[in-house]
C-alpha cells in the first residue's frame, strides 16, 4: 500500500514536469490530419509484451479493452505496471499473456486467502452466527480495498500452475448450506458481483429448520455459486480409536463417496472437492479422499495458500461473528515476503 | 515500484527527445510504429533497468526488462546478446538449485529441499519439476518447539508467538489437539510457520540457516507478550454441527418436544455423537417433566421410561418416573371405580387391566378386575 502511494506520486510528479517542461519550449501540436480516423498510437509487440505510448489518457480497463480485447484483463496491466490510469505520451508495458503462473518471485511468493463464513442473521450470536451487517461491512471492505473475490475453479487453476491470479484473489466459502446464505449474502455477493463457494452436508441439506434444499442449491449453481462437499454427517472424519480398517473405510464410503451420488443425482454433478467437518483430517483420511475422487479438500486451518499448497490440505480462514474489521483484514494476507535470490 | 519508475523516465527521455526535436515524434513514425528516438530511449531506460536488477540479484525481473527493451526494438544487437545472457545465466542457476534441491530431499532436509524449489520458482515460476516436488512436501517443514507451561493456552501462545490469539486455532490443529484443548504442563507442542505471518521467536534464539521463516522482509521480531492465564479465556471449538445447534436452541427455548427431534435427527447419522446424546436426554427429561406437570401422566411415564431405559442412573428421571407412575396408576384405578359406581362394567375392567399392565402386583386393581368380571359373567347368564 505505502509503495503504491509512492509510485502514483512519483509519476504523477514525472507529468508535472515534463509538461511543464515541453509548455515553454515546444511549438503548438499540429492539428490532427483527419478527424474521422485518429492516429493510432505509437505501439511495438512481441510474443510476451505489448508496448504502447497512448495518445490520450488511458485507463487500464481501456487498454484491456483495446489491447488484450477483454477488458476484465484490466488486473494483468494493473499488476504488471503497478498503475490503473496511464497519461498521454507515456510507455506502458502490456503484458500479453501471464508472466507468473506460480506467483513466486525474488522477494517471496503469492497466497490467496480463503475465507469461511456460517451462519448469519439479522443480529450476531455467539462466534458463528455473524450479523448480516456486518458481513456486508466486511465484504464493502473487500471492494473497496481492491480485492477480488475469485471463483473456487479459478483458485484451483492456480493450485496446478494452470492460472495467474489477480495480486489481491481470495476466495469465498460458506459451510453447512444454511438458508441465511440466500436471505443476506446472496444479496450482497450479487450486488459486489463476488462469487462464492457453499460446503454443504448431505444429511443437513432440506432437513435442518435452517437449512437450505436441493432445489435451492440447484437454483445458486445455476446462477454461479459454487456448491461442493462437506461430507453426509458433518461428524469427525478422523479414524476413531478401537475402529477397525473395515469399519473405517465403510465409514468413510457412506462420508464421502455418498455424498457424491446425491451430488450427482441432485445437482447434475458430482462435487470436486471436500471441506473436512472441523477441519480435521489425519493421513488416513487424506489417502480415503483422494480414492474417493475429490481433486482438493479444505481444512480451516487460519492461513493464506501459495499456488504451490498440497491440494488436500488447503487452508481458509474462519470469520468469527466478533470479529472487528480490524481483526477481519488480519485474515488477508496476500504475499508472504522472503528472500529467493 | 522500480519499474515504474523506469517506465517514466523512458517517457520522460520521449518528450524531452520530442521537445528537442521541436515537433512531435509521433508525425515521423509509420502507422502504429514508434520513431526511433522513442525506441533508443525505452530501450536504454529498459537496458539499464535490466542490468540493476541483475545487480541486485533479481534474475527474472532483469530477463523481462530486457524482453521488453527487445520488443520496442527486436534489431538492436545489444539488446538481443542481453537477453541470451541473462536466459544462460537463469538456466546454469535453475539446473543448479533443481540439483541442489533434489539432493536435500534425498537426505531429509526438507527446509533446505523447500528453498532451492522456491529459488528455481523465482528464477522460472513455470518450473514444473520445481512447482511439483514443493506441492508433494509435507506440510509444516518448520515449527519451534515449545514446551507447556502452566498457564499456557493456545491463544495465549498464538499471541505470544504470531501476535494473534485467533491463531491459537493453528497450533491445535498442527498438533491434532482439539481447538479448545487443554495443554498440560511439559508437554511439547510444535508451533508450526504460517505463510505472511511472521514468527516470533523467543528471545536469543538463533535462526537456522537456511529457515524459512521470518522472511528477511518480514517485520522485525517484537518482544513477546506474556501469555493470558488460562482463566481468563476458554476458546470456543472451530465449528459446530448445525443441527447440534438447532437442537440447542429448541432446548434453551423449553420446546423439548422439537429439542427431541433435532437430537434423534442427528442421532439417526451419527449414533455416537456424545453431545447429542446429551441433548436428547436434556430434551426427553424436559419433555416428561412438562407433561407430569400437565397431569399427563401417561405420556410423562412413557418419555420418562425412555430416558431411563438410556440413563439407568437419571436419579431425578428415575424419582419422576415413580411419581407417573403412581399418578398414573391412581388415574387408571380411580377411573375404574367411577365407571363400576356407573355401573359401566366394560370400561371399569378395561382401566383395571391398564394399572394390571403397569403394575402386575397391584392387589386391589386384581381384586376389583377379578370381581367385575365375575358379576359381568353372571349378569350375561342372567341375559340369556
Amino acid at each position: 500500500m505505502r509503495g503504491r502511494g509512492l509510485g502514483a506520486a512519483i509519476l504523477l510528479g514525472g507529468v508535472v514536469l515534463t509538461a511543464g517542461a515541453c509548455a515553454t519550449s515546444a511549438p503548438p501540436p499540429p492539428p490532427p490530419p483527419s478527424a474521422a480516423a485518429p492516429k493510432p498510437p505509437p505501439m511495438r509487440q512481441s510474443d510476451d509484451f505489448l508496448v504502447v505510448i497512448p495518445n490520450t489518457r488511458e485507463t487500464s480497463a481501456s487498454l484491456a479493452a483495446q489491447y488484450l480485447g477483454d477488458q476484465s484483463k484490466a488486473w494483468m496491466i494493473e499488476d504488471y505496471t503497478g498503475a490503473a490510469t496511464f497519461p498521454a505520451g507515456q510507455a506502458v508495458v502490456i503484458p500479453k499473456r501471464p508472466w507468473n503462473l506460480t506467483g513466486v518471485s525474488a522477494t517471496g511468493y503469492r497466497l490467496v486467502p480463503i475465507l469461511v463464513y456460517h451462519n448469519l442473521d439479522r443480529a450476531a450470536k455467539g462466534k458463528l452466527v455473524q450479523s448480516a451487517a456486518s458481513f456486508e461491512q466486511q465484504m464493502r471492505y473487500l471492494k473497496s480495498e481492491g480485492y477480488r473475490p475469485i471463483t473456487m475453479g479459478e483458485f484451483l487453476e492456480f493450485t496446478r500452475m494452470g492460472r495467474q491470479l489477480p495480486k489481491k484473489a481470495v476466495v469465498l466459502t460458506f459451510d453447512d448450506g444454511y438458508k441465511s446464505f440466500k436471505l443476506f449474502a446472496y444479496p450482497v455477493l450479487k450486488e459486489l458481483g463476488f462469487s462464492a463457494t457453499l460446503f454443504v452436508y448431505t444429511d443437513y441439506v432440506g432437513a435442518g429448520r435452517n437449512a437450505l434444499s436441493w432445489p435451492e442449491l440447484k437454483d445458486l449453481q445455476a446462477e454461479g455459486f459454487d456448491v461442493q462437499a462437506h461430507s453426509k454427517t458433518h461428524s469427525d472424519l478422523r479414524r476413531a480409536p478401537g475402529e477397525t480398517s473395515a469399519q473405517f473405510e465403510r465409514r468413510m464410503q457412506a462420508e464421502l463417496a455418498l455424498p457424491r451420488d446425491m451430488f450427482k443425482r441432485q445437482l447434475g454433478q458430482m462435487p470436486e472437492t471436500l471441506a473436512y467437518p472441523y477441519g480435521w483430517w489425519d493421513t488416513d483420511v487424506l489417502k480415503q479422499v483422494k480414492a474417493s475422487g475429490y481433486m482438493a479438500a479444505f481444512t480451516v486451518r487460519r492461513q493464506a495458500n501459495p499456488s504451490f499448497v498440497s491440494p488436500l490440505t488447503i487452508h481458509r480462514s474462519q470469520i468469527y461473528a466478533d470479529m472487528t474489521l480490524e481483526d477481519f483484514a488480519k485474515n488477508l494476507t496476500v504475499f508472504q515476503e522472503e528472500d529467493l535470490r | 515500484m522500480s519499474l515504474r519508475r523506469v517506465v517514466l523516465l523512458a517517457a520522460m527521455a520521449v518528450t524531452a527527445a520530442a521537445c528537442a526535436t521541436g515537433a512531435p515524434p509521433v508525425e515521423q513514425a509509420p502507422p502504429g510504429g514508434m520513431v526511433s528516438s522513442q525506441r533508443q530511449a525505452l530501450v536504454a531506460s529498459y537496458s539499464e533497468r535490466a542490468q540493476a536488477l541483475e545487480t541486485d540479484g533479481r534474475l527474472r525481473e532483469a530477463l523481462e526488462a530486457r524482453k521488453i527493451a527487445l520488443t520496442v526494438d527486436p534489431d538492436n544487437a545489444a539488446a538481443r546478446d542481453g537477453l541470451r545472457a541473462a536466459q544462460a545465466k537463469i538456466d546454469g542457476l535453475i539446473s543448479q538449485r533443481l540439483a541442489e534441491g533434489r539432493a536435500a530431499q534425498a537426505r531429509g532436509a526438507q527446509v533446505a529441499a523447500r528453498r532451492s524449489f522456491l529459488g528455481v520458482l523465482a528464477l522460472d515460476p513455470e518450473n514444473r519439476a520445481a512447482f511439483e516436488a514443493l506441492r508433494e512436501q509435507t506440510p509444516d517443514v518448520e515449527g519451534l518447539p515449545h514446551i507447556v507451561r502452566a498457564g499456557d493456552t493456545l491463544a495465549g501462545l498464538a499471541q505470544q508467538y504470531y501476535g494473534n490469539r485467533a491463531l491459537g486455532e493453528v497450533i491445535a490443529e498442527a498438533n491434532r489437539l482439539a481447538p479448545n484443548a487443554r495443554l498440560a504442563a511439559g508437554t511439547q507442542l510444535k508451533i508450526p510457520e504460517v505463510p505472511g505471518v511472521a514468527l516470533i521467536r523467543p528471545g536469543a534464539r538463533k535462526d537456522p540457516p537456511h529457515a524459512s521463516l521470518p522472511g528477511p522482509g518480514a517485520p522485525p521480531a517484537t518482544p513477546a507478550t506474556p501469555a493470558t492465564p488460562a482463566s481468563v479465556q476458554r476458546e470456543e471449538p472451530a465449528e459446530v454441527n448445525p443441527l447440534l445447534v438447532e437442537a440447542r436452541e429448541s432446548l434453551e427455548r423449553k420446546d423439548y418436544a422439537t429439542a427431541l427431534g433435532d437430537a434423534d435427527r442427528l442421532l439417526a447419522s451419527t449414533p455416537s455423537n456424545a453431545e447429542a446424546q446429551a441433548l436428547k436426554r436434556s430434551a426427553l427429561y424436559g419433555l416428561g417433566k412438562t407433561q407430569y406437570d400437565q397431569k399427563q401422566y401417561k405420556d410423562s411415564y412413557a418419555t420418562l421410561g425412555q430416558l431411563v431405559k438410556l440413563a439407568p442412573n437419571h436419579e431425578d428421571a428415575a424419582k419422576l418416573l415413580r411419581q407417573s407412575r403412581g399418578r398414573l396408576i391412581d388415574d387408571h384405578f380411580g377411573r375404574g371405580i367411577r365407571y363400576y359406581r356407573e355401573e359401566k362394567l366394560p370400561e371399569a375392567i378395561a382401566e383395571w387391566k391398564a394399572v394390571l399392565e403397569i403394575d402386575p402386583q397391584h392387589i386391589a386393581a386384581r381384586k376389583n378386575l377379578e370381581q367385575s368380571e365375575r358379576l359381568l359373567k353372571s349378569l350375561e347368564e342372567r341375559k340369556q
